[in-house]
Parts: structure tokens; sequence; C-alpha cells
């Protein structure tokens, strides 16, 4: 009796640790909307951005009014991946290549910094707005070690502000692929 | 009874440790202990510095940018954590990435910095440097080497964190 008690405190235990989940909150200062992601080690926040905070952050960079209102109207979430590992083998790698952002039935990629970038001429933009793009901006590729890593930038997933999308999500917790979608994600409209 | 009350005291004894264990970010330490990169670039008053300049000593480069939010939180821990150690053979320096003095000036007048702000207005430095994110800190050990890295934020002024820079002398 003792043993099952036991075997069952130890499992009650377990699933503490290992619990994953996917959850939604309004943030009560800015009545924006969280996505979070709890998969083991791995931990993934989206963040709605209302167009008009995105436009503003941009043309304070030096972007023209055109392309802040390209970037503003493509569902820009602030975006914070984290790696809660305490273990020194847990390396968690995510490549936004992989993600699908899934709207009435049509899959697509998600527009990455590189496909910003290339659209822009140098005439358009100047250096200095660039490297600020190009830092604000969820990397491409990124490995998070353990020991606290953590990243954060803006992912334009591309739907018009109001659209509703289904996200996949893929990672690798040390080469172990890793998925989960996130379902009716709300790409916010001005206030 | 007194039995299931020791095994709950354990386990919650275990929860508790691994939420402590949780609760400490340190550094990522690099085996490979590839050279640093140097660089040679201007301090606010237009003084130029080198990387190998710092030869000799444990160096803690930040690269950070004013617009980014974990910068921002960080920033106030790395001003108290040089505050701890600045006295003690350890280099700290943040390098700016992409903007001008102005605009970092207008910055330490609500965060104040009070060690070495040099500026990467170019980006030339950060594209040599292995960093995917700000903010994103290294710790150079005294010949030359990356030794740790930081991906994000972290609380400079935590004697667990300085101690492993402090142990490079």
């Amino acid at each position: 009796m003792k043993i099952k008690c036991l075997g069952l405190l130890i499992g009650l235990l377990f699933i503490q640790i290992s619990y994953a989940d996917i959850s939604k909150t309004v943030l009560p200062d800015s009545e924006l909307i969280e996505w979070k992601l709890v998969e083991g080690n791995f931990e993934l926040k989206l963040v709605q951005r209302l167009p008009d905070q995105t436009r503003s952050f941009f043309e304070g960079r030096g972007f023209s009014k055109n392309i802040t209102r390209d970037i503003a109207n493509s569902c820009v979430f602030q975006t914070i991946g984290r790696n809660n590992s305490k273990d020194k083998q847990q390396t968690i790698h995510v490549s936004l290549k992989k993600w699908v952002v899934k709207i009435d039935q049509q899959r697509l990629p998600i527009k990455l910094k590189e496909t910003w970038d290339k659209q822009w001429s140098d005439e358009q933009v100047k250096p200095s707005s660039r490297i600020a793009f190009r830092w604000a901006t969820f990397p491409t590729e990124q490995s998070f070690e353990p020991n606290g890593d953590y990243n954060w930038g803006m992912i334009s997933f591309g739907p018009q502000p109001g659209s509703v999308f289904d996200l996949y999500v893929e990672w690798k917790n040390n080469e172990q692929k890793k998925s989960a979608w996130i379902k009716n994600i709300i790409c916010p409209v001005n206030k | 009874m007194k039995f299931y009350v020791n095994v709950l005291t354990f386990l919650t004894g275990l929860l508790l440790t691994g939420n402590a264990l949780y609760a400490s970010k340190l550094m990522t330490p690099l085996n490979d202990k590839k050279a640093a990169v140097n660089f040679k670039l201007q301090d606010m008053d237009g003084k130029t510095h080198q990387l190998s300049d710092y030869k000799g000593q444990p160096v803690i480069i930040n690269f950070w940018a004013t617009w980014c939010p974990p910068c921002r939180e960080e920033l106030p821990s790395m001003n108290r954590g040089w505050a701890k150690i600045k006295s003690e053979g350890i280099a700290m320096i943040a390098i700016n990435v992409g903007e001008d003095e102005d605009t970092i000036f207008t910055f330490t007048g609500d965060y104040p910095i009070d060690f070495t702000v040099l500026l990467d207005q170019s980006g030339e430095v950060i594209n040599q440097w292995p960093i995917k994110g700000l903010p994103t800190t290294f710790v150079i050990d005294p010949q030359g080497r990356i030794v740790y890295r930081a991906i994000g934020g972290r609380q400079w002024d935590a004697d667990e964190l300085l101690n492993l820079v402090r142990a490079l002398k």
C-alpha cells in the first residue's frame, strides 16, 4: 500500500514537471492578448502588437511611411522564446522556416526578416534602419542553450489586421523534433 | 501517517529545490574557447577602444540597443554589477548597436551607465560576433578567448554569476 501511494505521489510530481500547455491571456495593462506555449523546457510567448505600435516603432527607426504601413499591416507579434532547462544537454533549436500559418484552408510560410530586407532598395531604407530591423525581429534560426537563454523579437505572420489564423510551431529539443498548433490567433486591429 | 508526511515533505523539498535551481540563470560555458574577434570602436567621448587593450583581464561585453526591452531591464543590474567589480581588475563594456550618441545620451539620462559604452553604428562589429539577438553578453578570459555566453538578459549583480567571471582572473 505504502509503495503504491509513493508511486502515485512520484507520478504526480512527474506530471507537474512535464506539464505542457497552450494558454491565452489578456494582458491587464494593454488589453492585448498573449498566447503562451510551454512544452518541457521550451517556452514560447506570442504577444499581439497593435499596427500603430509597430508603425511608430519603425518610423522612429527611420523607415518611410509606406514601408512602415506594410510591416504594421502584416500581423506583427512580439515573440519570446526561452529555454528553461538547467540540464547542459537540453539545447532547443527554433527555425521559423518550419513554422506555418494556416488561414482559410491555406498554408503559408512566415514572412522572414531576410525576405523583408531583400525587398527594400538602398534608396528606400538607410543602413541604420536595416540594422534596427534586423535586431528588432526574431531570428530565423536560433539555438537556446540551458542556463536561461532567451530571445525576443517581432515576427510578421502575414495576415491582415483582424484576421484569425492557426500557427504550426516546430522546434527541436536535442535533435528531437517537437511541434504544436496554436489555434485561433488574432491579428489585432488598432483601438 | 508519519510515513506520508515524510514522503510529502521530501517531495515538497524536491520541488522547491528544483524551483530554486530554475530561478537561477547563469551563462553557457563555451568549451571551444574561440578567440574573440578584436574590434576598434569609439566611446561617447570619441575615444577609441580596442578589445586587445583589455588583454590580461576578464572582460564582460554586452551588445544592446536602447529600443530593446530586455536590454533596458538588464542594464541597471549591469550597472550595479559594475559597482561591485570595478576595482577587481575586470572590465565591462556595453556595445550599442546601430544608434548615435544623441540617442544613447538621452537614454542614459533614464538608465545611468557608469561603465564603458562603445558605439557600433554601422553594425560591423556585431556582424563579426556569434550573435542572433539582443541583448547578448560574452565573457572574455584574460587570454582573449570567449568562455561564456548569455543570450537574453541576466541579473549581473548576482554574485553567483559574477563569481564565474572572478574565477577567470
